[in-house]
C-alpha cells in the first residue's frame, strides 16, 4: 500500500476532533522544523548582510582591523576607474551571453521535433559543459585558444586566417571569455527552452497547419510569441549571471595576462580587494554597490518585459 | 511528420553536438600526449599514451585527498539541504504559525542578493570558529539555502491536501507526517534539489579559494587553480588534472539526468 | 557544528576512504608537535626541503616538521589571508618585498633576542641580506639563501646559428646582434625571451642603464628617469624587431618551458631555476655572467629568509627549527641537491660543483657588482600595478616611455603612503 493509499484510507475513519487538537500545537511544530534552517540562513547570510553594510563604512589594515571611515570607501569605489572598467567588462560579457539565447532555441525547437528519436542523447551531448568544473573548463579553453599550438588557430588555418593569443590579447581576451560563456549556458538554456516549449499546447500547430501555415511562419507566429516568457527569464538569468562572472576570470587571466586590465569583471575585482589585498571595507562597499546594480536591473527588466512578453 | 523528413534535423543537431563535444576530445586527446607532441604543429592526432600526466597530476599535489575532500564536502552539504530544506517547506507549506509568510519572505529576501555581500563576514565567521582550513569551514555555511527551500515549498504545495488531512486525523504529529508521508512522496522534487546542490558543490570554487588556503584541505576545484599555478603550460599535465577533476561529475549527470533536467525545468517555470 | 554531526563527517571521509580527520591543531597527546613549514617552490627545492625537515626530525624526534607547498603565484595571497584568520604556518619562507609589511604588521615573531641568546653566528651571511630581513633593528628573518641573474643560452642553437657562445665580456650590443643572428620565424626559434618579469629580467637592465627602481630614501620612483627608461626600452627593442615572442604569446606558452623545448637561444633567468634546466632532457645549455650596459655591469641580488608566524603555537619548537635552517647541515643539503645558493659562508663552491655541465660559478661572480632587489615598506603596494604597467609597455604598439611616466605617478602616491 503506498503512503498516498493509506492516507486516504486512514481519513476515512477521521474524527473533526483530533483535527482540533493538532491545530492547537501546531505552531510549536511550524517553529520548531523552521529553526535549522532559519537559524542557519540567519547566521550565515542574512545577519552577514547587516554587517557587510557596516564593514562597507570602515577601513581595514592588511591583517584585520577595522576603524570607521563614514562614505569614504563609496567615493573612492564611485571614482576609482577600474571599477568602471570592470562594470564595462561586465555588462559587455553580459550582453554577448544573451547572443547565445538564439541558438538555445534553435537547438530546443529540434529537439522538440515530433517523431525524434535520441534526443536524450543529444541532449546529454548539449549539456555536458553546464556540468563541468568551471575550473576544468578554464584550462581545456585556455589550451584551445593557445596563440601557437590551439586548436583554434590550427582551424582557422585553413581558411588562411593567423590566429592571435586569444586570451592574451587585450583586443580579443573578453570576447574569448563570452564564448566560453555561451559554450557553458547553451544546454542549460536549451533545457529551460525545453520546457516552455512542451506547455505550449499542440491544438494551436494543428490549427495552423489547417490553414496552411508553413513550419517556419508556425515557428514565428506561435511558438515564438508562446515562448517569450522563457526567453524573457533566460535573458534576466544571463545578465544577472553575467553579472556574477567570476570563476573564468580568474582562472584565465592570472597576474602577468597582458589582456588582465581589459577583462576583470565587478566580482573578480571584488575578489582581489577583499581576498588579495585585503581591504575588506573598500570591497563591502563595492559589493553593496553591486546589490544596488543588479536591483535597479532588475526592476528595469520587468517594466520592459510588458513590452514584448506575452504570457498565454 | 514521416520519419524520412528527420534528417535534416539529425544533421543539424548531430553538427551541433560535435562542435560542443570537441573541447572534451582535445582535452582526451592532449591528457595522452607527450609534451613535445602536444605543441607540434600540426596537431598529433594519434597520441602516445603518455600516462606519466596523470602520475605527474598526483605528484604535483594531494589529489587523492583533494578528491575525498570534495566528495565529503559535496555529501556534506546535500543531505543537510535536503534535510533542513525539506523540513522547513514542508512547515512553510502546510503548517499556520503566526508569522511565516513574513519569515518565509525574509529568508527568500537571501536570493535578491548578490553573494558578495555574504562573503566577508561569512569569512570572519568561519574564522571566529576556528574552521578555517577545515572540512567544516568548507560545509557549514553551504548546509542551508533559500532556494532549496523555495523550490520544495513549491513541491509540497502541489502534492494534494488530503494526504496528510487523513494521516493527521490519524492523530499523527506533524513532524511524523512529513517524515513518513511527505517527504516519501517528495522524492522527485529532493531528487532534483538533490542533483542541482550536488553538482553546485562539486563545482564550487570561490568559497574554498577564501576558507581553505592548505592544499590538504582544499576541494578539487581550488586544487585544480593551483596546479594551473604551478604548471602554468604544461597542458597535458592540466589536461590529465582537469579530466580526473571533472569525470566523477559528468558521470552523477549522465546517471542522473533526468532528475537534473527537471530541477532546471523548475527554476524556469517559477 | 556539534561533535556528533562532525563525527558523522569523518565517517563520511572514512567511507570515502581518503580525508583523515586530523585536528588543525598542531599539539598532540604524547608531546609530539608537527610544526607547518610553508614553501613555493616544489620543482626546483621541494626534495632538499623534505631533506632538511627529515634530518630535523631525526635530530628533534618530538617535533614533527610538515611541508606545505603552495604555488609561488597564489603564495602570498593564500599567506595573507591564512595570517589575518590567524592560521598561517609556524615556519614560512620570507622574501625582499613582503618582509617589510609582514613585520610592521606584526605578523612575524622577532628573532633577535633568540639570537643573541643562542649565540647564532650572523656574520655568516652575507650582510646585504641580513640587513634586508631588519625592521627598525630587529631581526625578523634568517637569510635562507641568495639568488643572481645570468644569461641562460642553448648552446645548440648557438652553434647551429654559428655564433659564438657568451662570455664575460658581452655587452647589449652583443646579445642584439646575436639575437639577430639566432632568430629563425620558420622553425619558431626566438633569439631572446623579453617577457615583463622585473627581477630575472628589466630590473638587471634598469641597473645596466643606470637606472634605479625606487630612490634610496624610499620615497621616490624611478619609472620617470630616463636611464631607468633605458633599461626598459632595450626589451621593448627586441620585442619590436620581433628577436621575441610576444608577451601574448609568452602569456600562453611560459617563456621557461619555450627555453627547455629550444624556442628560445637566449633567456635572463635566476640561479635558482638551474636544477630544472639541469634535468630537463634534450637541453643542451650553459649560463654566462649578465652582458654589461651603458653603464657597466649589474645584476640583482635577491635572498630569501625563514620567517616565525607571530601567533604560532609553537614559538619554541620553530625557533628551534628555524635555527636548525641557519645550520651548516642544513645549508649543505640546499648546497648539494643544487637547489640554491645556500646563504651561508663557504658552501657556495659546493652548490657551484653541483652541475658541473653549468658554469655556475657566473652567479658567484657577479656578486661584486650585484645590486639589491629594490624594495620599501609596502612593496606589494607598487609592485602589483607596477607588473600590470609594465606587461601593457612590453605589448605590441604601446610607448614605454609614456606607461613608464604614467606609473611612476602611481608609484609615487604609493609611496607616499608609507610611514
Amino acid at each position: 500500500m503506498s503512503a498516498l493509499d493509506r492516507a486516504v484510507a486512514v481519513r476515512a475513519a477521521a474524527r473533526p476532533s483530533a483535527r482540533r487538537r493538532l491545530r492547537d500545537r501546531e505552531w510549536v511544530w511550524g517553529y520548531a522544523m523552521i529553526a535549522p534552517l532559519v537559524l542557519g540562513l540567519g547566521v550565515f547570510y542574512l545577519w552577514p548582510v547587516a554587517q557587510s553594510v557596516y564593514y562597507s563604512f570602515t577601513e581595514w589594515t592588511l591583517f584585520g582591523d577595522a576603524t570607521w571611515i563614514g562614505l569614504d570607501n563609496y567615493r573612492q569605489v564611485l571614482t576609482d576607474p577600474a571599477n568602471a572598467k570592470a562594470l564595462r567588462n561586465t555588462f559587455l560579457y553580459g550582453g554577448l551571453t544573451l547572443l547565445g539565447i538564439p541558438v538555445s532555441i534553435a537547438v530546443a525547437a529540434l529537439l522538440g521535433t515530433r517523431g525524434l528519436k535520441l534526443v536524450s542523447f543529444y541532449r546529454t551531448l548539449y549539456f555536458l559543459p553546464v556540468v563541468t568544473m568551471p575550473a576544468a573548463v578554464a584550462m581545456i579553453w585556455s589550451w584551445l585558444y593557445n596563440g601557437d599550438y590551439g586548436l583554434i588557430n590550427y582551424a582557422l588555418s585553413f581558411a588562411g586566417i593567423e590566429g592571435t593569443s586569444w586570451i592574451a590579447d587585450p583586443d580579443t581576451a573578453l570576447y574569448a571569455v563570452a564564448v566560453v560563456g555561451i559554450w557553458t549556458q547553451i544546454g542549460y538554456n536549451a533545457v529551460i527552452f525545453m520546457a516552455g516549449l512542451q506547455s505550449i499546447p499542440s491544438h494551436l500547430y494543428e490549427a495552423a497547419s489547417i490553414d496552411g501555415a508553413g513550419r517556419v511562419r508556425q515557428f514565428f507566429g506561435i511558438t515564438l510569441p508562446l515562448l517569450s516568457p522563457s526567453v524573457f527569464f533566460v535573458s534576466v538569468l544571463s545578465v544577472i549571471n553575467g553579472l556574477q562572472m567570476f570563476d573564468l576570470v580568474y582562472l584565465l587571466f592570472r597576474k602577468g595576462n597582458p589582456a588582465r586590465e581589459e577583462t576583470q569583471t565587478v566580482v573578480s575585482l571584488f575578489f582581489s580587494r577583499a581576498f588579495e589585498e585585503g581591504a575588506k571595507g573598500y570591497a563591502a562597499a563595492m559589493a553593496v554597490v553591486l546589490m544596488l546594480i543588479t536591483l535597479a536591473l532588475t526592476v528595469f527588466q520587468f517594466r520592459m518585459q510588458k513590452r514584448w512578453v506575452h504570457y498565454a | 511528420m514521416r520519419s524520412g523528413r528527420l534528417w535534416p534535423v539529425h544533421l543539424v543537431l548531430a553538427v551541433g553536438a560535435a562542435a560542443m563535444v570537441m573541447p572534451f576530445f582535445w582535452q582526451v586527446l592532449t591528457a595522452l600526449k607527450s609534451f613535445t607532441e602536444a605543441t607540434r604543429m600540426p596537431p598529433v592526432w594519434i597520441p602516445s599514451f603518455e600516462w606519466s600526466n596523470f602520475a605527474e597530476v598526483f605528484e604535483a599535489g594531494p589529489f587523492l585527498r583533494q578528491f575525498g575532500n570534495t566528495v565529503v564536502m559535496t555529501a556534506g552539504r546535500t543531505l543537510a539541504q535536503l534535510l533542513f530544506c525539506s523540513l522547513a517547506a514542508y512547515a512553510f507549506a502546510r503548517l499556520r504559525f503566526p508569522g511565516r509568510n513574513v519569515i518565509f519572505i525574509a529568508l527568500l529576501s537571501v536570493l535578491m542578493v548578490p553573494g558578495q555581500l555574504f562573503l566577508i563576514p561569512q569569512y570572519q565567521i568561519v574564522q571566529s570558529l576556528g574552521w578555517l582550513n577545515t572540512l567544516p569551514g568548507l560545509i557549514v555555511p553551504g548546509m542551508f539555502s533559500a532556494f532549496g527551500t523555495f523550490m520544495m515549498r513549491q513541491f509540497f504545495m502541489t502534492l494534494p491536501a488530503e494526504v496528510e488531512e487523513a494521516a493527521r486525523l490519524d492523530g499523527a504529529n506533524p513532524l511524523r507526517i512529513f517524515w513518513s508521508v511527505m517527504l516519501p512522496l517528495a522524492r522527485p522534487g529532493l531528487l532534483a534539489l538533490g542533483v542541482l546542490t550536488v553538482l553546485w558543490s562539486w563545482n564550487d570554487l570561490m568559497w574554498p579559494l577564501i576558507v581553505n588556503t592548505d592544499p590538504e584541505q582544499m576541494p578539487l576545484s581550488a586544487g585544480l587553480s593551483a596546479l594551473q599555478g604551478e604548471h602554468m603550460t604544461d597542458y597535458p599535465v592540466l589536461m590529465a588534472g582537469s579530466l580526473m577533476a571533472s569525470a566523477p561529475i559528468i558521470v552523477v549527470f549522465v546517471i542522473m539526468q533526468k532528475q537534473l533536467i527537471q530541477g532546471i525545468a523548475f527554476t524556469g517555470s517559477k | 557544528m556539534t561533535g556528533k554531526a562532525w563525527a558523522l563527517v569523518c565517517a563520511g571521509a572514512l567511507v570515502a576512504g581518503l580525508a583523515g580527520c586530523s585536528s588543525s591543531d598542531g599539539g598532540s597527546s604524547d608531546g609530539k608537535v608537527t610544526l607547518t613549514y610553508a614553501y613555493w617552490d616544489k620543482e626546483n627545492q621541494g626534495a632538499a626541503m623534505e631533506k632538511i625537515a627529515r634530518e630535523f626530525t631525526r635530530t628533534h624526534p618530538n617535533i614533527e616538521v610538515k611541508l606545505q607547498f603552495t604555488p609561488n603565484k597564489e603564495y602570498w595571497t593564500k599567506l595573507q589571508t591564512a595570517a589575518a584568520g590567524g592560521t598561517a604556518p609556524d615556519v614560512f619562507w620570507m622574501n625582499g618585498p613582503r618582509i617589510g609589511l609582514y613585520a610592521s604588521q606584526g605578523a612575524l615573531l622577532p628573532l633577535s633576542d633568540r639570537i643573541a641568546r643562542d649565540k647564532v653566528d650572523m656574520t655568516k651571511f652575507p650582510k646585504s641580506l641580513v640587513d634586508l630581513y631588519t625592521l627598525d633593528g630587529k631581526q625578523y628573518g634568517i637569510p635562507k639563501d641568495f639568488d643572481t641573474i645570468g644569461l641562460w643560452y642553448n648552446k645548440k642553437l648557438f652553434d647551429a646559428a654559428k655564433v659564438d657562445y657568451p662570455d664575460e665580456n658581452w655587452t647589449w650590443d652583443d646579445v642584439r646582434a646575436a639575437a639577430k643572428k639566432l632568430t629563425d620565424p620558420a622553425k619558431g626559434v626566438y633569439g631572446i625571451g623579453a617577457m615583463a618579469w622585473p627581477q630575472e629580467l628589466y630590473y638587471n637592465t634598469i641597473f645596466q642603464a643606470g637606472g634605479y627602481v625606487v630612490s634610496d630614501d624610499k620615497k621616490k620612483s624611478g619609472f620617470d628617469d630616463p636611464a631607468t627608461i633605458e633599461g626598459l626600452k632595450f626589451w621593448k627593442d627586441l620585442l619590436d624587431q620581433k628577436l621575441s615572442p610576444t608577451v601574448q604569446q609568452m602569456t600562453d606558452n611560459d617563456p621557461i618551458e619555450m627555453f627547455k623545448s629550444g624556442r628560445l637561444a637566449m633567456w635572463y633567468d635566476g640561479s635558482y631555476d638551474a636544477p630544472q634546466y639541469f634535468r630537463t632532457e634534450g637541453l643542451d645549455a650553459d649560463v654566462a655572467p649578465l652582458p654589461a650596459g651603458p653603464k657597466g655591469r649589474a645584476t640583482v641580488i635577491h635572498g630569501l629568509a625563514n620567517v616565525i608566524y607571530a601567533k604560532t603555537r609553537h614559538p619554541q619548537e620553530a625557533w628551534e627549527f628555524v635555527k636548525f635552517l641557519a645550520g651548516e647541515q642544513a645549508n649543505r643539503i640546499q648546497a648539494e641537491t643544487g637547489a640554491v645558493i645556500p646563504a651561508y659562508e663557504g658552501l657556495q663552491e659546493t652548490w657551484v660543483k653541483s652541475m658541473p655541465k653549468f658554469n655556475l660559478k657566473a652567479f658567484i661572480d657577479q656578486l661584486p657588482y650585484a645590486r639589491p632587489y629594490p624594495v620599501s615598506k609596502n612593496t606589494a603596494a607598487w609592485s602589483r600595478p607596477e607588473l600590470d604597467a609594465m606587461t601593457k609597455a612590453f605589448t605590441e604598439g604601446q610607448d614605454v616611455e609614456a606607461v613608464a611616466r604614467e606609473f611612476a605617478a602611481t608609484m609615487n602616491a604609493a609611496l607616499a603612503q608609507e610611514k
